[in-house]
This record gives C-alpha cells, sequence and structure tokens, in this order.
C-alpha cells in the first residue's frame, strides 16, 4: 500500500477573502480549480513541497469536519485492503472528475479521503 | 506469459502472448477483449475488425467468431468473459444505485446485449484493466479483489456504452429512436473499418458500401454523430497511433508515416504539431 499525504483541505466561509489571505499575505501560488470531494468544487495552492497542495473548499452547511485527504496509486486495492483490516468507509469507491476516490474513518470520527489521481487526456 | 483464470463464480480471464494464433468459437458469455501490443483480427459473420491497444472488443453471449494473431511482433491478448449470474447481479445491484447511466444503456430491455463493435479503450476503463492485469501477472489470487476489479470494469464499460452508443444515438436528427439506434449500429460499421484499416487509403465509396449507407447520407449522420467528418475522424486516428508507435519503438519517423497510412511525411508532422502542439521527434523524445 502506498498512500500519501497530497492535499491539506481548509474550508472556508468565503473564498475570495482566504485566497487573498494565502496569496497576499502569505506570498503563496494559485495552482488551479479542480473539482475534488465528489463534486464540491475546490482551488489548489502550491506550497514549499511540490507534491503537497492546500485545498480550498467553500464552507457548506452539511461540511462535518476536513478529510485528510490521501493520496493512492490503486484506489481499489487500498479499498479492499482497509475494508479487510476493518476500516469503516462511508460508501464503495466512487468516480469523480479527477480519478476514483473512497472516504473512510477512523475509531474517532475524523475524515479520511483515498483519491487515485487519473490522467483523462 | 500466458494464464486462463476461471474464478469461483465462473468469471474467466485469459492473457497470453503469442505471435501466430487462430481459434473459432462460440462466446459462452458476454466477454470484453483487448490487447496490449500489437493487434489482432476478428472475423463476426462478414465483418472483420481488428482491435489496436487503443480499442477493445465487446462480444455478447452466443456470438460465433474467429479471432487470428499474425504479427511480427508479439502480441499481449487479455480478456475477460462474464458470467450470466454475475452480470445479473451487477445489474440488480447497480440499477438501484445508479438507475440513470443503467436505464440509459439498457432502456427496458430483459437480456444485457449491447453494440458488439469496438469502443477506445481510454478513461476508467483503462485503469481499471490495467490495475487487474498486474495484479493478475504478479500472482495475485484473492478472487475478492479479482471481482472488485470486474465489478469496476463494467461500470465503467456502461459509462463508455452510454458516451458511446446512447448519447450518440441522441444526436442523429431523426425523430424515431429505433431509426436513431439502425443509423448508429451502420456509422459504427464504418468506425470500425475505419478502425480496422486505418493503414491504407479508404475512398468514401467504399466507406459507405461496407456501412450500408449512401455517401451523401454517411457523411451528414457521421458528422452528427461523432462530430468529426470520417476523414477527421481517420486522420485523429493515425495520429493517436502514430504516437504509440513513436513511443514505443525506433523506426524513424518516414517509416511511421507509412506504417498508420500518411503518404506525404510533411502534411504528417504539420498535423502532428496541429493537434499535439509539439514535433514527432520532440515528442518521441519526451515520450
Amino acid at each position: 500500500m502506498d498512500m500519501t499525504i497530497k492535499y491539506i483541505p481548509v474550508f472556508t466561509e468565503d473564498v475570495e477573502k482566504q485566497l487573498g489571505f494565502f496569496t497576499d499575505k502569505l506570498g503563496l501560488e494559485v495552482s488551479g480549480t479542480k473539482s475534488v470531494l465528489f463534486g464540491q468544487e475546490c482551488t489548489f495552492i502550491k506550497t514549499d513541497n511540490p507534491d503537497v497542495f492546500i485545498a480550498l473548499f467553500k464552507q457548506q452547511n452539511n461540511t462535518k469536519s476536513a478529510p485528510i485527504i490521501i493520496s493512492t496509486d490503486d484506489c481499489l486495492n487500498d479499498y479492499h485492503s482497509l475494508k479487510l483490516a476493518g476500516v469503516n468507509f462511508y460508501n464503495e469507491p466512487q468516480y469523480t472528475p479527477i480519478g476514483l476516490g473512497a472516504e473512510f474513518l477512523d475509531p474517532f470520527g475524523n475524515r479520511y479521503l483515498l483519491i487515485e489521481e487519473r490522467s483523462y487526456c | 506469459m500466458e494464464y486462463l483464470k476461471i474464478l469461483k463464480n465462473n468469471n474467466v480471464i485469459y492473457s497470453g502472448t503469442r505471435q501466430h494464433k487462430f481459434t473459432q468459437q462460440s462466446t459462452a458469455d458476454f466477454s470484453i477483449r483487448f490487447v496490449f501490443s500489437g493487434n489482432e483480427n476478428y472475423s463476426i459473420g462478414r465483418r472483420n475488425l481488428s482491435i489496436y491497444p487503443d480499442s477493445f472488443l465487446i462480444l455478447n453471449k452466443g456470438t460465433s467468431f474467429s479471432s487470428a494473431v499474425d504479427c511480427a511482433q508479439p502480441v499481449q491478448s487479455f480478456s475477460i468473459s462474464f458470467d450470466e449470474k454475475f452480470m445479473d447481479e451487477f445489474r440488480n445491484c447497480r440499477m438501484m444505485k445508479d438507475s440513470k447511466l443503467l436505464k440509459s444503456a439498457l432502456g427496458n430491455k430483459q437480456e444485457m446485449e449491447f453494440s458488439e463493435t469496438i469502443y477506445p479503450f481510454t478513461g476508467d476503463i483503462f485503469f481499471n484493466i490495467r490495475h487487474l492485469k498486474n495484479h493478475l501477472d504478479s500472482g495475485v489470487q484473492d478472487e475478492a479483489l479479482i471481482n472488485q476489479y470486474l465489478n469496476h470494469c463494467l461500470i465503467s464499460y456502461f459509462k463508455i456504452y452510454n458516451e458511446e452508443i446512447c448519447q450518440k444515438a441522441e444526436r442523429l436528427n431523426f425523430l424515431n429512436r429505433s431509426t436513431k439506434i439502425e443509423i448508429l449500429r451502420r456509422l459504427n460499421l464504418a468506425k470500425e473499418y475505419l478502425y480496422t484499416n486505418y493503414n491504407r487509403s479508404i475512398s468514401l465509396d467504399e466507406l459507405a458500401d461496407y456501412s450500408c449507407l449512401s455517401v451523401n447520407h454517411l457523411l451528414r449522420t457521421f458528422k452528427q454523430a461523432f462530430r468529426l467528418t470520417p476523414h477527421q475522424f481517420l486522420v485523429q486516428l493515425r495520429l493517436q497511433r502514430a504516437q504509440v508507435l513513436l513511443r514505443n519503438t525506433d523506426y524513424p519517423v518516414n517509416e511511421v508515416v507509412n506504417l498508420i497510412g500518411f503518404e506525404c511525411p510533411s502534411s504528417f508532422i504539420r498535423l502532428f504539431r496541429e493537434h499535439f502542439q509539439t514535433t514527432p521527434l520532440k515528442y518521441r523524445q519526451s515520450a
């Protein structure tokens, strides 16, 4: 199993204001907007580590705690192994515009999103 | 490496590398057929078609066919036959979870019968099959995991079926749904003719003849369904296959030009640059 943390999610009520904080105050650079987390649009912001991005989401009424987003090269395989190990998944792996993802919980209710990004072009 | 894996639920997976092979058979179950290198030729009734690594073929239960491999380079074939019960369970389960996708693909049909034609091997089915093959090649025996991949192969096939058949039929300017389906069936004959004979000169007359349409009818409806003329479709296919040759072989560009059916290297280079914003040589160096 090869899982690495790739995205650090940040939820905000005002995306523009939050973006301004990241770019004007912290001097970070916007990488691009993609759809992740099952359809909820987010903006990626570059960090010093080229393999790690901040993922900025609009706070929704039903948003719970921010998930930790883990990158995998084979979502179905990891889903299967983790299920066998007794990990509690919200749902079966689902297709998103950037790849295949599945969400699970730890015993204390913290959320994790396992995502296999796929290059469709 | 060659293996034939029969799972406990009677799903069957074959993988093998051959230079020469001829088989004649009927499909016991719905099956999906791929090649990972070279090409495999199929005859279904009077139709002859070839699959390459950028495409796959589906065969319905009971279809009689012959397949042949006759290639200078080894051809890696990979096929999956889905047991009828597995298909039924998939259908019942998915009808509840993703009713829109399945209902548009199947309508009210009781039998799972699909258009037996060539489909593009891209998107999620490409990733799912590649993962599955890697696991099987490395000796994975866990049938629950293998069936998980098979289940997702069907999910991703339905997505492609929806895009390639349902959505393209909807684009045709006919009122009657059965007319749309019949015209698309003929257009798919034209499409598979292009996929199979891409490396030689094809006239519009022979393409229209093969697809049982008049030239005018073919031109008009092909553009409606595929949003490209047959000529544009052929050029795109040739360029796509040129990419594969540039990536995987050392053939000089002039030879690649001949192999994909272009007559003039300079027009090939110009079109390649227009489509991919790079030259063939730069593409090869970066691949």
